[in-house]
């Protein structure tokens, strides 16, 4: 077999010597197809029964921004070239103990402090790790995972940690203008991570290194700076979750948080984050968020019951990922 | 043999795990007693076989995260077809954990894509099978039977601890007689050179992750038997302690290192850290602290930043006496 | 006596470049023929094709005089074929005697056999080396495991053996070993095709030597009646042609000095002087050590020890970064970004683009536009992904990026025209002159001598890990370099010397 042409990327491809390579060059068939897919599920909720009415949308509006704040973290990490984190959902858990502590004894505004800060400091430690010393970043995700609930189980005995004065925010507060505060904050964290990425050194630099560490090395970027900063980005945007959990409940506990991960990567990979890193934004992230929580509510609509969404995430993100193989790496 | 070498580290934790624990006992036989044995042995019984699959996609320098899910899923498929005929029950379970390795272990070779992104689809797949079968609902076992066969004590052993401990056993031995064994070794220590030499690499890698699954599943489904109960949450609990045994037993996430052997003896520190520090009565959160602490410590170890960094350190500190010298 | 292997007309092309053309080949048992040429020349895929992993457009191969169709190197290696590359395919977490069976198809599933072992400890025999076979392969010096890669072969009954460049890594007792197991193996019948461009190898240990160049077979011949100077002569064939720029008159002024570097195991005692607006090129072959001191001085390996000035100022890790710029010869792995034109060109200077973090990207793609001009990238390629542009567009790219500073430094490039085609090359070079021209001082490494005599104003062999001379303007003889790079004259003194120090 002689190696073939289209192989080797630094040969232009000439016309006709392959019509399908020269189509597939031009259109990206997976954003195409995503878009096709977007387009489908939007023209099925509106004509769903019931998805258009105001109650509906606040709810799925508030839901969807939960496991947002956590995907805004991941795309930084996924972006990275890191691929994903598995501790995002226990930092949120953290980061809504510390919150709620603070809170009860110096008020709102050092509890959201001190809520952000734990969520940034944990997260920025394991960024720290991975990229001074290269370490795995999924294991070392794990490990720190299960050193998370050891310590907040040694902090909290396990207990729910109520907020003192009964409710964290005055029901004036939890609509203003009409809209949901946690998808006020969700879009907050979108915009502050977007311009973070498009519009300053340290978001060209977490392209790059995405896009060819080795190549970051030899250029002389100090890689491992960014990383820890990519990292406690990733956990400040959790904490935020964290937060924003406490806020609904008015308590926090160590089961906040559980399974973010998963949904927030499912959602990452879904709007079109390249995995391999390097490729992507927050406005995807958007997109796969709103598109994994429409789905959601439009099978539970169709009478559909809540555990078909955990297998059609599972399928979805499969089948992104496979797709994904398929363009140039 | 060297006492001290990367053969038997595993061995050496264990031991040294004991001698604390029993130290910090202090001779009141809290810890060196049967109980502790049993209560590791059962931990060995339900995580020995995950951690085998996971090692050896870790042999061969791949990560099967998807083991948590479908050890999961085969708990709940053995639970609702096992009703008449637990056998077929396990024997699907089985199947069907060795098709989503199949699967997965094709996708990865075929498409030669990394095996977390593809795994990390499986993973969530199959809990999103496994709740669809149950229907979200905890399902239990009516075959009270084969549950109190399976949790029977034999002396220190049950069933499940025996299968888990024969597994292991059969494992050791057939990656040693067998040139399955080498080949594996050869593909996670240098694939290019593996795939030269002329060691079939994607068909091997696709049966290791087939037999990945399958022994996920194995595990799975017995102790939800053993359980009587199948749930879609909950059982999926064991990615983070099959990773920390595999890595204390010697298993390299650059591949080419590790034996059945040392998994095993991985797995049972864990559980012994775990019975013993219940016997010590410390609080549960204790064991995932010290397991998270472990794991990171080896992470930390094992990255290839930490030989750089110790070179540059090297080269300073020669280069400082080499100025002084003079 | 008959050809064990014998290829005729073989000819293959890659696209449109021709890589062989109606090449023949005859290998008898008993002999060892020297295949030489230079880069480029089609060694490598003559070999390929005779182990399967190319099938020619057109041709034969006849093994024994039957006429093969060689479909895969398992094929190859049943038709008695083996291969020793420069890279081993052995596996370092494996024991010696589970390597020299590792991959055959016909160990039995319980490999565990006394014949096995056995066979494998005569394979080691007859190499008279003295290996355990239960020792780890990464255990093992680099000589004894390409013994070990040899073994392998004996092993398996391979009667035609390949070498690539055995010799390239290997240390002088290694290399007299390597060579009395050749004999050896010579004289039980085996035939040996010897690949290198090492002349001295080819008259101390080769019965014949055939030459190729440009993808074609030029000549073969006893070389017992060969000259060198005849060899060299056949081995370049062609003049220079006008590819390169004319070189820049004046002496060149301060520059970049090293003294003394040493990487423990890879060079000793490298010292040069590189001036600004002269290109200093390091001339030496794969483990010269050559491409590890360009690494060193760039940063990418910690050296054991050695000093280094820039126009007389000792470079510090601080002040290095912003003067000195290297271009790898991996270009996808150490170079380029996978994103586009633009962000490859402006990576490294985000800060000039920049106030309190916050970029502007109007100020980076007109810093880019200017970039790309300078090195003729067309702008309408600046929203592409670097990866799509051709390999010389890359090296442009990478070109622009080095010399986008605020004031000239130094340049370091290893093989700064692999992977670019005949074309872009003299386009790369003249890049090359205009930066010595605005005073920026390059050193590169090359293997390739026709590159290194066309465009270097300074020339300073290598071999193994120590340099053997320095050569500059009408010093510059190809045939010299060629012979300092492959068996100095001086090179017992050199080393004497470095260990000395």
């Amino acid at each position: 077999m002689k190696p073939s042409a289209i192989s080797d990327m630094s040969i232009p491809v000439t016309p006709g010597s392959s019509r399908l390579a020269w189509i597939t060059d031009r259109i990206d068939l997976v954003d195409g197809l995503r878009i096709a897919v977007f387009a489908a599920l939007a023209i099925t909720a509106v004509l769903t029964p019931g998805f258009l009415s105001v109650p509906s949308l606040l709810a799925l509006l508030t839901t969807l921004s939960f496991v947002g704040c956590v995907a805004v973290g991941m795309t930084m990490i996924t972006l990275s070239g890191h691929i994903m984190s598995f501790s995002l959902g226990a930092t949120a858990a953290a980061a809504a103990v510390a919150f709620v502590h603070v809170l009860n004894i110096w008020g709102l505004a050092a509890g959201v402090a001190a809520g952000l800060a734990t969520g940034a400091l944990i997260s920025a430690a394991q960024g720290l790790i991975i990229g001074s010393l290269r370490a795995n970043p999924i294991i070392v995700s794990i490990a720190s995972l299960a050193l998370i609930y050891g310590i907040l189980n040694l902090l909290t005995g396990n207990a729910t940690l109520d907020v003192n004065s009964g409710s964290v925010l005055a029901a004036a507060w939890r609509r203003p203008f009409g809209i949901p505060v946690e998808t006020l904050a969700f879009l907050l964290c979108l915009a502050v991570g977007q311009f973070l990425l498009s519009f300053t050194i340290f978001g060209r630099r977490v392209f790059l290194i995405g896009s060819g560490m080795r190549s970051a090395d030899v250029l002389g970027l100090r890689v491992w700076r960014s990383v820890t900063a990519v990292y406690a980005w990733a956990g400040l945007f959790a904490g935020m979750t964290g937060i924003l959990l406490a806020t609904r409940y008015n308590q926090a506990n160590m089961e906040y948080g559980v399974g973010y991960d998963y949904d927030a990567i499912a959602a990452v990979l879904v709007g079109g984050v390249a995995i391999k890193g390097g490729l992507g934004s927050m406005w995807r992230t958007l997109a796969g968020v709103c598109l994994m929580a429409t789905a959601q509510v439009v099978l539970l609509l169709y009478g559909f019951r809540q555990e078909w969404q955990y297998l059609i995430a599972g399928l979805i993100v499969l089948l992104v990922v496979v797709l994904q193989s398929r363009r140039r790496s | 043999m060297k006492i001290f070498s990367q053969k038997t580290r595993p061995y050496l934790i264990l031991l040294a795990t004991v001698l604390v624990l029993a130290v910090i006992d202090r001779g009141r036989g809290n810890v060196l007693s049967g109980a502790t044995v049993f209560s590791a042995l059962q931990y060995l019984a339900t995580l020995g076989p995950v951690a085998l699959g996971l090692s050896l996609t870790m042999l061969v320098r791949e990560f099967d995260l998807s083991v948590a899910g479908v050890f999961g899923l085969a708990g709940c498929v053995a639970v609702l077809l096992g009703g008449d005929s637990p056998a077929l029950g396990l024997a699907a379970a089985v199947l069907a954990g060795a098709a989503s390795g199949f699967i997965q272990g094709l996708i990865i070779t075929r498409l030669q894509m990394p095996s977390i992104g593809v795994t990390l689809g499986g993973l969530l797949t199959t809990i999103g099978l496994a709740y669809v079968l149950t229907g979200n609902q905890s399902l239990t076992f009516d075959n009270m039977d084969l549950a109190l066969f399976l949790s029977a004590r034999i002396g220190l052993f049950t069933p499940r601890s025996i299968v888990a401990l024969a597994l292991a056993a059969a494992f050791a031995m057939a990656l040693y007689w067998l040139w399955i064994g080498r080949d594996l070794i050869a593909i996670g220590s240098d694939r290019r050179a593996a795939h030269t030499a002329g060691v079939r690499v994607d068909a091997l890698m696709v049966l290791v992750f087939t037999t990945s699954g399958a022994l996920a599943a194995l595990s799975g489904a017995l102790l939800s038997y053993s359980l009587a109960s199948a749930s879609p949450s909950g059982l999926s609990e064991v990615l983070v302690p099959a990773t920390a045994a595999a890595i204390l037993g010697g298993v390299s996430l650059s591949g080419g290192t590790g034996t059945p052997l040392g998994v095993t003896a991985g797995v049972l520190m864990l559980g012994v850290l775990r019975a013993g520090l219940n016997a010590l009565g410390a609080p549960p959160f204790a064991h995932d602290m010290s397991m998270g602490a472990v794991l990171l410590a080896v992470a930390i170890l094992d990255a290839p930043g930490i030989r750089a960094h110790f070179e540059r350190l090297q080269t300073l500190t020669r280069s400082r006496t080499e100025t002084q010298a003079p | 006596m008959n050809s064990l292997l014998s290829a005729r007309d073989l000819t293959i092309s890659f696209g449109p470049v021709q890589a062989l053309r109606d090449v023949g080949l005859d290998l008898r048992p008993g002999e060892i023929q020297a295949l030489c040429g230079e880069n480029g020349a089609g060694k490598s895929t003559l070999i390929k094709v005779l182990m399967g992993i190319y099938q020619p457009d057109k041709g034969v191969v006849e093994v024994d005089g039957v006429a093969r169709r060689i479909d895969n190197p398992q094929h190859a290696q049943q038709l008695g074929f083996a291969l020793v590359a420069q890279e081993l395919s052995l596996a370092p977490q494996l024991s010696v005697l589970d390597n020299i069976w590792l991959g055959d198809r016909s160990v039995p599933v319980f490999h565990r056999r006394k014949a096995l072992r056995e066979k494998a400890r005569r394979a080691l025999e007859t190499l008279q080396v003295d290996i355990d076979l239960d020792v780890k392969v990464a255990d093992l010096s680099i000589g004894q495991r390409q013994l070990v890669e040899i073994a392998r072969m004996i092993a398996r009954d391979a009667r035609v053996l390949i070498l690539d460049e055995p010799t390239a890594t290997l240390s002088d007792v290694e290399i007299e070993h390597l060579f009395q197991v050749l004999r050896k193996l010579r004289a039980q019948g085996h035939a040996i095709l010897y690949v290198t461009h090492r002349l001295g190898e080819v008259f101390e240990i080769c019965d014949t030597v055939t030459v190729m160049r440009n993808g074609a077979h030029i000549s073969t011949g006893a070389v017992s009646e060969v000259s060198r100077e005849q060899l060299i002569e056949t081995m370049l064939g062609r003049s220079f042609s006008d590819m390169y720029p004319q070189r820049l008159p004046g002496q060149g002024s301060d520059g970049l000095s090293v003294t003394g570097l040493c990487i423990d195991g890879s060079f000793e005692n490298v010292s040069f002087d590189a001036p600004r607006g002269k290109i200093l090129c390091l001339a030496g072959q794969i483990g010269s050590g050559a491409g590890h001191v360009i690494r060193a001085i760039g940063g990418l390996a910690p050296l054991t020890s050695g000093r280094m000035f820039l126009d007389g100022q000792p470079l510090t890790s601080m002040s290095r970064g912003s003067t000195i710029a290297f271009i790898s010869e991996d270009r996808a792995r150490e170079g380029l970004f996978d994103r586009s034109v633009v962000e490859n060109l402006v990576a490294g200077q985000w800060q000039d683009h920049s106030r309190l973090g916050v970029i502007s990207w109007t100020s980076a793609r007109r810093r880019a536009a200017e970039l790309a001009a300078s090195v003729g990238i067309d702008a309408r390629r600046l929203a592409a992904n670097a990866f799509d542009l051709s390999g010389g567009n890359q090296q442009k790219i990478l070109f622009a990026r080095a010399a986008g500073g605020k004031r000239p430094g130094v340049i370091l490039m290893n093989e700064p025209t692999r992977g670019v085609d005949i074309g872009a090359r003299s386009e790369i070079y003249r890049l090359m002159r205009d930066l010595c021209a605005r005073g920026y001082c390059l050193v590169m490494m090359s293997t390739d001598l026709e590159e290194v005599v066309g465009i270097a104003d300074i020339v300073v062999p290598m071999y193994r890990g120590a340099v053997v001379a320095r050569y500059e303007a009408e010093e510059i003889d190809i045939s010299r370099i060629l012979l300092d790079i492959t068996h100095p004259r001086n090179a017992g003194e050199v080393v004497h010397e470095a260990v000395g120090h």
